[in-house]
């Protein structure tokens, strides 16, 4: 499973909440490859992806979370998906 | 100071945006005189630019707003506003992107009209607009 987190450069509210996030995700999902992705270097990708605000969370190329989950909420998105894909 | 229509003339904007600015919260008046007119210092003339730009660059009224209330937050640094602005970028090329869609299919049906003698009723691009939306 792949989750990325879209930010801009600078965003305190990103640096703050990543860890908390990272180690929530890699609890619900042990094959999760996680990757940051600085908006202004993938512009297009997130226009593609539907990303129109910041901080973003996309799974599997789905834009699943428009600004920051708690770390229950993405926990419980990322087991939901793992659940599906079984 | 200066009266609205002044204000409104050096930022080439009407004296009615500048009252539906007013009641919008971007800005108000330093003062008024006895009779009820409105006056404009410096500082007003400087937000007014400032929201003129910023409608410029995409920004709604809305945003401009919080805008000037990151300006004016103590605890706002510039890295708040950076994330606004690439937020206006991302809203704007989700724009472009959807508009070169457009555009792409307006290319299909114009070249699909390659004949513009035929009669309106056997026109390609009435026809190719009636049909069923392509999933």
């Amino acid at each position: 499973m792949k989750l990325e987190l879209f930010f801009a450069a600078g965003c305190a509210s990103c640096d703050a909440a990543r860890d908390g996030l990272k180690a929530a995700a890699t609890q619900a999902a042990s094959d999760l490859v996680w990757r940051d992705v600085n908006v202004l270097d993938e512009l297009d990708y997130a226009v593609e992806l539907g990303v129109l605000t910041l901080p973003a969370i996309a799974i599997d190329g789905e834009l699943v979370f428009s600004s920051l989950p708690t770390p229950q909420q993405l926990r419980a998105a990322l087991t939901r998906r793992n659940v599906t894909e079984k | 100071m200066l009266t609205i229509g002044k204000v409104a003339a050096r930022a080439n904007v009407t004296p009615d945006a500048l009252r539906y600015y007013e009641r919008e919260g971007l800005i108000k008046p330093a003062a008024k005189t006895n009779s009820g007119y409105r006056l404009y210092d410096a500082d007003q003339v400087q937000r007014l630019h400032f929201i003129k730009q910023a409608q410029e660059c995409g920004f709604t009224l809305h945003e401009i707003r919080q805008l000037l209330e990151t300006r004016s937050r103590q605890s706002a640094c510039c890295g708040d506003v950076r994330r606004l602005t690439i937020e206006k970028k991302l809203q704007l090329e989700a724009k472009i992107k959807t508009m070169r869609a457009m555009s792409r299919t307006l290319d299909g049906l114009i070249a699909d009209c390659a004949n513009e003698a035929r009669p309106v009723d056997d026109c390609p691009i009435l026809a190719g607009l009636e049909a069923p939306l392509r999933g």
